[in-house]
């Protein structure tokens, strides 16, 4: 039977991690690591702001990961061309994250999808309520800034249709909140597509987890608070999931 | 020395890492004579398939291959895609041929859940059919392996079937016939399983 996957999500700075609240950094979980034995894949962000900024550093931080880590990478950050994609999987990369070039240029997915396939392409979402589509959820781009008048459920539906193999739907509001996956959010989008969806913004404890397979309808779910995630953490969650009706790898 | 067929699809440094973690010499190359000169090959790739036996064919590589695999038996083991380009033909996009050294052919993944989504993605478990495969030395049957794909191979008439996965309905996740190998699943990012098996390869094949 396939697993739901337990997905942890890296943002980096500059080369440095860090996780992030309300879309802001917040640099007092650094000093910790992944259990790479246990987690199921882990998708590295580069969310440096400035477009012209040089991404060695975090091309090298990913470059470390996939010498280690031998489950999927999924990497992303700023991938605005074919040429960015093609970065990103040489430095180490199994797939690639898009988010913010796919909403000025939807055909990205596209091009990378028709180069690599669409098990490649995960197109992120970030969407958050929204007062100019009638209370109901608006996709924003450029980290969370930017309304772009979309629903993510059209959006999801319009990525898988020019080749994402995944989408994942990321709460603004949720980020660092630690109060669970929007289920409402996620619920909408994966009932949207018919690809895999990844959850991300919010998880604070493991019940969490089951709920947002369970309620949001997610194939995989992301988790950025690392502090929960020291040593043995992911196992102790992964043995709770299962314990409630989820099928995982343990 | 390894060789890691390069025609230009896919991520080849994961390979190529795990490779060199198990403490062999990998060689990304497309160079007929390099891989000549490697003791065993394997054929990564993601991505569709007309695509790879075009790149395979840009590369001069289809009658390399035929060579070296059909008439001095060198060890290779197709991953993924390379995996299905084993196969007869298949159904992505067009019907395209493939490389026809294992008799099956490669169509699209209908799980017989409507609810189960495609592609697809993740750890599934792998059920030995013929646990006497050398690449299953030290893997346990139901050893969980990540998969990631919207097409598969059907049942090769010829027995070289050596294991199945179920997603609605099982279909072919490893082969062997004689020194070809394949996987449609990724050993090379499936954790302690993977490794074992693909070390299996590197050392026993």
């Amino acid at each position: 039977m396939l697993r739901n996957r337990l997905i942890t999500v890296l943002t980096f700075n500059d080369g440095t991690l860090f996780r992030t609240k309300l879309f802001e950094p917040d640099y007092r979980y650094t000093h910790n690591f992944v259990d790479s034995w246990s987690v199921d894949e882990i998708v590295m962000l580069d969310v440096t702001r400035d477009p012209m900024a040089d991404r060695r550093a975090f091309y090298d931080v990913v470059t470390q990961f996939a010498r280690e880590c031998f489950v999927p990478l999924a990497v992303g950050g700023g991938i605005r061309t074919l040429d960015d994609a093609r970065r990103m999987m040489a430095v180490g990369g199994d797939k690639v994250v898009v988010n913010t070039g796919a909403v000025e240029r939807p055909e990205l997915i596209t091009e990378i999808a028709e180069a690599y396939g669409s098990q490649c392409v995960v197109l992120s979402i970030d969407a958050r309520k929204s007062d100019a589509l009638d209370g109901g959820y608006e996709v924003f781009s450029h980290f969370a800034g930017n309304p772009t008048g979309m629903t993510p459920g059209d959006w999801a539906r319009e990525g898988e249709r020019l080749g994402a193999g995944e989408i994942m739907i990321t709460s603004v509001e949720r980020d660092g909140s630690l109060q669970g996956y929007d289920l409402t959010l996620c619920r909408l989008v994966s009932n949207a597509v018919s690809v895999p969806v990844l959850g991300m913004a919010g998880a604070g404890n493991w019940k969490h987890f089951v709920e947002g397979v369970e309620q949001g309808g997610l194939s995989a779910v992301c988790t950025q608070n690392i502090y929960h995630f020291t040593e043995t953490s992911i196992a102790s969650a992964k043995k709770f999931m299962e314990k409630k009706g989820i099928p995982v790898r343990l | 020395m390894i060789g890691i067929v390069d025609y230009g699809l896919g991520n080849l440094t994961s390979v190529a890492g795990a490779v060199s973690k198990l403490g062999f010499e990998p060689h990304i190359t497309s160079n007929a004579d390099a891989l000549t000169s490697a003791d065993k090959l394997v054929l990564p790739g993601v991505g569709a398939f007309p695509d790879g036996m075009a790149n395979l064919a840009e590369r001069g590589l289809i009658d390399v291959l035929n060579d070296l695999v059909l008439k001095r038996r060198k060890p290779i083991l197709g991953i993924c895609l390379g995996f299905q380009l084993l196969g007869r033909s298949s159904e992505e996009f067009r019907h395209t041929g493939g490389l026809g050294w294992i008799d099956a052919a490669v169509t699209r993944l209908k799980p017989g859940d409507p609810e189960l989504r495609v592609p697809h993605v993740g750890w599934n478990d792998l059920t030995q059919t013929r646990p006497d495969c050398i690449l299953f030395d030290g893997v346990a049957d139901q050893s969980l392996f990540y998969f990631v794909h919207s097409y598969c191979m059907e049942t090769p008439p010829d027995g070289s079937q050596v294991g199945t996965c179920d997603y609605g309905r099982p279909f072919t996740a490893a082969v062997q016939k004689g020194s070809v190998f394949g996987t449609q699943f990724h050993p090379e990012k499936s954790q302690q399983a993977g490794l074992t098996l693909l070390n299996n390869f590197l050392e026993k094949a």
